[in-house]
C-alpha cells in the first residue's frame, strides 16, 4: 500500500491528477528526458524549492568542499543536485489553519523533514531538509486535508495573505477573509496567471492604520472600505498596485480609491493578463510588476488594465462567492464570557499583557502563540492542535510576524489556555514586541543568504526577552526585522529597526555585517520604507540596538513615535550613534568578528548558490510540452500494463496538449476542446507551414490529424505503440517549431494619446 | 489519519526509523555546546554519512535541539518530551532486513554518542544511559502507532538488544499519545551506562 492508495478519494481529483503529473515529470527527469529549467520551474510551482548547499558544495570553515551526493550526475534544476535536501513551501491562504491540517503538518515534518515546522513572513509553512523523492506523497497528504502547494513558489500568484484578526478586529471596516479566500481560489491555476516573468503577491487588509495585510508592499493590495450610495452602504476596496520590497523596494501606487467588491476578481484577472503580456521576462531582476508600473506610469498601467477588463469574457466565479457573504463567518466553539476578577500568576499576567487581543465580540479574545524565529517542533504543533480543539476549534491562523493566533478564545478560559500552552512550551510572552523578532531563514537554509539572520535574531531575542517587563513602553512595542540579504524576505524595510546581511573584506578575510535600516514604518500597512544607514559587523548589532533605543527613550518628544524620531533626528545623527561600531578589529585581535552568530566556522560566502526565488522563466508552451511528454510517458506505462485504449488516449492527449501549447503563443484563450485545438492548429501552423520540418514537411502534423479523424481508440498493442511513437515525434516537432518562434519581443499597445510606451521598454 | 481499516505495508519495510539514547540525569550538556563539535565532525568526517550541515533549534523547548544533518540520516540532540538525548534518524533507505538495518542504526548512534562523551570540548558534560532506548518509527503508513505494530516489532527489537547490549531484562512501553508517531521505550532495571553496556561499536564509515 502506498499513500496514494491509502488516501484514495480523500485527495480531490484535480489535485490528485496534478500530483500524478508531477510524479511522472520526476520520472522523466530521472531518465534525463526533461530539461533542467523546465523541471525546476515545474517543481517550484509545486512548492519544492532549493536549499543551501544543493549545488553540492559547502564551506566547512576551512574552505569550500564538495558534497558528493550519490546522484550520479542527476539534477533537479540548473546547478541543483537531485539528492540534495530541499525546502518545501506550503501555501496557507490568509494563514487559516484547521486542527486537522495542523496534525498533518506535524506528521509531515516528522516523516519527511527535520521535525520542525517554520512559519514564514507571508503566512506560509516551510519544511526543510526534504528529499525530492518524498514530495509527491507529501503533497498527497496535504491535499487530503485541503492544502495544495501548487504555486507556492515560481513565477506565479503566491500565497494570498490577509490580516490574521480579520473578522474579529475592533476597528476594521469589514472582514476581508472571504475576499482573500475567493481570490486565492480563483487565481490558483488560472490560465491567465501562468505566464509571468516573476511572482505576483496579493494581500488584503481590513483597515488602513494597522500593519494588517502590509498592502503597501504587495503587487496587488486591497484595503476594505465602504461608501454610501443610493441610501445603502456599499463594500469595496482601496486598491494599490506595484508595491514590493526586494533589492529595489517600491511603495505601492493607488490604483483605485474605491473598487466595488464584484470587480476585485475580474480586475485581478485583467491585471494578470497585462502583467503576463507586458512584464519583463528575460531580466528577472526587473520582472516584478512594480517595474512595469514604474515603466508605464500608474495612469497608463491603469488604462491598460481597464481596457483588458472590458475584453474579458464573463466568468461566474467573479461574483458567485458574494452570494455567500451574508452567511460567512466563524462559529465560536464556546459562548463568550468575560475573565472577571481573575488575576492569575505573574507569568499569566505578563503573557496577557502582550499576547492577548480583545475581539470586538464581547467575551472573546485572540491569543497569540509567539514562536521563536517562527519555529515550533512537530510535537508542539500536534499538541497545539489538541489545545485548539479544546478551546477554539478550527479558528487558527498563521501571521506575517511568524506567529500563530487562536481566535475566538472565551476570555474566561485564558488562565486555563495559558496553563496548557505553557505545558507545551508555547506560552512565551512578548508577542508583537521588540523581542518578537521576524527573520528570514538566511544562511541557515537559503541559497542566497549572506549573513545569519536567524543567528542574529536569536541573539537579540535572548537579550531582549529578559528586559521586556522592565523596558520603556515606547521601546517594547517597536519591531525588529532581519533579512539574510538584500532581498528582504525578513521585511527589514518596514520595521522600526531593520537589518540585512552583507559582507565586507577586511585584511584578507570576509566579515559578516548587517546594514542598519532605519526610517521604516510597520503600521499603516507598512507605510514607509527605511533606508540603509550603515553596515556594522554582525557581532556589534546588539550594541547598535541598545544605543538607538536608549537614545530614543532619552530624546523623544512626548509621545513621539520611533518613525517620527528617526525622521526628526536624521540619518547623519542616527549613523553617528553607532559609527564607532562599524570598524572591525584585526583577525588576530578578535577572531570572533570573523564568525557569524551561532556558527563557529570562519565566515565565507564562497558556497552560496543561485537563488530560485525568481523561479525559471518558462513559457506556457513549455509547460504544455512538459505535460505532453508526461502523458506520453504515462502512455508507455499503460502500454506495458496492456491497457491499449488508455495508452492510445494518452498519446492522443499528448499531441493535443502540445498543439494547444503552440497555439497559446498566438491565442491565450484556446480552450481544451479537441475540435478547436485541431482546427486552430491547422489554420495557424499547418496551413501557414510554420510547423513544417525542413526535411519532413508537414508529416508530423498529419499524425495528429489522422488520430483526430479516427473516432475509435486503438484496441491492439501495435496500433497503440505506433501512436505513442508518433506522439513523441509530434512533440519533438513542436519543440522545434517553438524554438523557431521564440525571441519575439512583446508589443505594448500605444496609449490613446501620446508616444508609444514600447520605446521606453528596457 | 485513520489507516486502521487498511492493510499497511509490512513493518519490515520500515525505513524511516530512529533510535535514541538518553543523557544521564547528571549530564550538564547545553545542546548549543555541541554546535562547534558537530561542525568539526563535518570537517573531519568523524561519523557515518555524507555530513551536510548543522541546524540550530536550541530555541525550541521540545523536539530537535541541535541537528547534524547527513544525506542518509539526522543526528539530533533531541528534547522530545523534555528529555535530552542523542537520536539518529535514518532518512534514506538502507539495504538488508529490518533487523540488520536497526543494527546499523544502533552502531551509527552509539559511535556518535561515544564520540560526544569523549570529546575534549565537552569535558565531563556528556554521559549516556545504557538502560533506556527509544525506537521511533517516522512512517505512519508502515508502522502506525498501534499495539499491533509493537507486537510485530517487539521480537526484532528484543533480538537487536540481545545482540548489542549486555542488559537482559528489557521492558517495552509504547507512547500512546494520540497522533504521535510510533515510539516505544525499551528500559532495563539496571543503572548501566552506554559506555559499559553497549557492545563495541564499529568504527565510522565501515559499513
Amino acid at each position: 500500500m502506498t499513500w496514494k492508495h491509502a488516501l484514495g478519494e480523500r485527495v480531490p481529483d484535480d489535485l490528485g491528477r496534478e500530483i500524478d503529473t508531477y510524479e511522472n515529470q520526476m520520472a522523466l527527469k530521472r531518465q534525463g528526458k526533461l530539461d533542467d529549467k523546465v523541471f525546476a520551474e515545474t517543481r517550484l510551482r509545486r512548492g519544492a524549492y532549493g536549499q543551501r548547499y544543493d549545488n553540492g558544495q559547502r564551506n566547512d570553515g576551512t574552505g569550500v568542499k564538495p558534497l558528493p551526493f550519490p546522484s550520479d550526475g542527476r539534477t533537479k534544476g540548473p546547478d541543483t543536485v537531485w539528492d540534495a535536501p530541499g525546502m518545501h513551501r506550503i501555501k496557507i491562504p490568509f494563514g487559516g489553519l484547521t486542527t486537522a491540517q495542523m496534525d498533518t503538518l506535524a506528521e509531515l515534518a516528522e516523516e519527511y523533514s527535520d521535525g520542525v515546522v517554520h512559519i514564514t513572513t507571508r503566512q506560509d509553512v516551510q519544511l526543510h531538509y526534504v528529499h525530492i523523492d518524498d514530495t509527491p506523497d507529501l503533497m498527497r497528504r496535504l491535499a487530503a486535508v485541503g492544502i495544495t502547494t501548487r504555486e507556492a513558489c515560481g513565477n506565479t500568484v503566491r500565497n494570498v495573505t490577509a490580516c490574521p484578526i480579520a473578522g474579529v478586529c475592533r476597528d476594521e471596516t469589514f472582514d476581508v477573509t472571504p475576499y482573500a479566500q475567493a481570490s486565492a481560489r480563483f487565481l490558483l491555476g488560472h490560465p491567465d496567471a501562468q505566464d509571468f516573468g516573476r511572482k505576483f503577491k496579493v494581500a488584503f487588509s481590513g483597515c488602513k492604520q494597522h500593519a494588517c495585510g502590509l498592502v503597501n508592499m504587495h503587487d496587488f493590495g486591497a484595503i476594505g472600505v465602504t461608501r454610501e450610495a443610493d441610501g445603502a452602504t456599499q463594500r469595496g476596496f482601496e486598491v494599490y498596485v506595484g508595491g514590493g520590497l526586494g533589492a529595489v523596494p517600491h511603495e505601492a501606487k493607488l490604483f483605485e480609491p474605491f473598487m466595488a467588491e464584484d470587480e476585485i476578481l475580474p480586475t485581478l484577472q485583467a491585471m494578470s493578463r497585462v502583467f503576463a503580456r507586458l512584464g519583463e521576462k528575460k531580466n528577472r531582476a526587473r520582472a516584478r510588476i512594480k517595474f512595469l508600473v514604474a515603466q508605464l506610469g500608474i495612469d497608463e498601467f491603469r488604462r491598460l488594465v481597464r481596457e483588458e477588463r472590458t475584453r474579458l469574457p464573463r466568468d461566474d466565479r467573479w461574483t458567485d462567492y458574494l452570494d455567500d457573504l451574508p452567511a460567512y463567518g466563524e462559529t465560536p466553539l464556546k459562548t463568550g464570557e468575560p475573565l472577571g476578577d481573575v488575576t492569575g500568576s505573574g507569568a499569566f499576567q505578563a503573557w496577557s499583557r502582550t499576547n492577548v487581543y480583545h475581539q470586538r465580540q464581547p467575551g472573546y479574545v485572540v491569543a497569540t502563540v509567539s514562536l521563536p524565529l517562527g519555529d515550533l517542533s512537530s510535537d508542539q504543533l500536534r499538541r497545539l492542535a489538541t489545545v485548539a480543539r479544546r478551546f477554539v476549534g478550527d479558528t487558527v491562523r498563521a501571521t506575517v510576524e511568524q506567529n500563530i493566533v487562536l481566535r475566538w478564545v472565551r476570555e474566561s478560559d485564558l488562565p486555563a489556555l495559558h496553563r496548557e500552552l505553557d505545558a507545551i512550551g508555547l506560552a512565551r510572552p512578548g508577542a508583537e514586541s521588540i523581542a518578537d523578532i521576524t527573520s528570514c531563514p538566511g544562511t541557515d537554509t537559503c541559497k542566497l543568504g549572506i549573513a545569519s539572520s536567524r543567528g542574529l535574531a536569536a541573539e537579540l531575542e535572548r537579550r531582549l526577552a529578559g528586559q521586556i517587563e522592565t523596558m520603556d513602553e515606547s521601546v517594547r512595542s517597536l519591531r525588529i526585522k532581519v533579512s539574510g540579504c538584500f532581498n528582504s524576505c525578513g521585511q527589514h524595510h518596514i520595521s522600526d529597526l531593520g537589518f540585512y546581511g552583507v559582507s565586507r573584506h577586511v585584511g584578507g578575510h570576509v566579515v559578516p555585517h548587517f546594514q542598519v535600516v532605519l526610517g521604516g514604518k510597520w503600521v499603516e500597512n507598512g507605510g514607509a520604507y527605511g533606508l540603509a544607514v550603515g553596515a556594522v559587523p554582525s557581532k556589534n548589532i546588539p550594541e547598535v540596538v541598545q544605543r538607538i533605543t536608549d537614545r530614543y527613550v532619552e530624546e523623544r518628544n512626548d509621545a513621539e513615535s520611533f518613525y517620527a524620531f528617526t525622521t526628526r533626528v536624521g540619518k547623519r545623527a542616527l549613523r553617528a550613534m553607532f559609527e564607532d561600531l562599524m570598524s572591525v578589529p584585526a583577525h588576530d585581535v578578535d577572531a570572533d568578528y570573523y564568525r557569524d552568530w551561532g556558527d563557529p566556522r570562519e565566515f565565507g560566502i564562497g558556497d552560496m548558490g543561485i537563488g530560485e526565488c525568481a523561479g525559471e522563466v518558462v513559457s506556457l508552451t513549455e509547460f504544455d510540452l512538459a505535460g505532453a511528454e508526461s502523458q506520453i510517458f504515462e502512455g508507455q506505462l499503460q502500454l506495458e500494463a496492456g491497457d491499449f485504449e488508455r495508452a492510445d488516449a494518452l498519446a492522443y492527449g499528448a499531441m493535443l496538449q502540445a498543439a494547444r501549447g503552440l497555439i497559446k503563443t498566438e491565442n491565450i484563450d484556446i480552450s481544451d476542446d479537441a475540435e478547436q485545438i485541431v482546427a486552430q492548429f491547422r489554420t495557424r501552423f499547418f496551413d501557414t507551414e510554420l510547423f513544417f520540418d525542413r526535411f519532413a514537411g508537414g508529416k508530423f502534423a498529419q499524425y495528429l490529424f489522422r488520430r483526430h479523424a479516427r473516432q475509435t481508440p486503438a484496441s491492439g498493442a501495435d496500433t497503440a505503440r505506433q501512436l505513442i511513437e508518433e506522439a513523441q515525434l509530434f512533440v519533438e516537432a513542436t519543440h522545434a517549431c517553438q524554438a523557431r518562434l521564440a525571441a519575439q519581443p512583446p508589443v505594448i499597445p500605444p496609449p490613446p494619446d501620446g508616444p508609444s510606451a514600447a520605446g521606453s521598454q528596457s | 489519519m485513520n489507516l486502521a481499516t487498511m492493510t499497511p505495508p509490512p513493518v519490515d519495510d520500515l525505513q524511516r526509523v530512529a533510535l535514541k539514547v538518553f543523557l544521564t540525569n547528571d549530564s550538564e550538556l547545553d545542546p548549543r555546546d555541541a554546535i562547534p563539535v558537530f561542525h568539526r565532525w563535518i570537517q573531519t568526517h568523524a561519523v557515518n554519512g555524507l555530513l551536510i550541515d548543522v541546524a540550530d533549534y536550541a530555541h525550541l523547548p521540545s523536539g530537535p535541539s541541535v541537528l547534524l544533518v547527513a544525506h542518509e540520516g539526522q543526528y539530533a540532540l533531541d528534547r522530545t518530551h523534555g528529555r535530552l538525548g542523542l537520536q539518529y534518524t535514518q532518512t534514506r533507505p538502507l539495504d538488508g532486513s529490518l533487523s540488520e538495518r536497526l543494527e546499523v542504526l544502533w552502531r551509527t548512534l552509539v559511535s556518535a554518542a561515544r564520540l560526544l562523551e569523549t570529546d575534549p570540548a565537552l569535558p565531563g558534560l556528556v554521559r549516556f544511559a545504557g538502560n533506556e532506548i527509544d525506537c521511533i518509527a517516522q512512517d505512519r503508513l508502515c508502522a502506525p502507532n498501534t499495539p499491533e505494530t509493537l507486537a510485530t516489532l517487539r521480537p526484532t527489537l528484543e533480538s537487536l538488544l540481545s545482540r548489542v547490549s549486555a542488559e537482559t531484562d528489557w521492558s517495552f512501553t509504547r507512547d500512546t499519545e494520540p497522533g504521535a508517531p510510533f515510539r516505544v521505550t525499551a528500559k532495563s532495571s539496571s543503572s548501566a551506562f552506554l559506555d559499559t553496556t553497549a557492545a563495541q561499536p564499529a568504527t565510522p564509515n565501515d559499513d
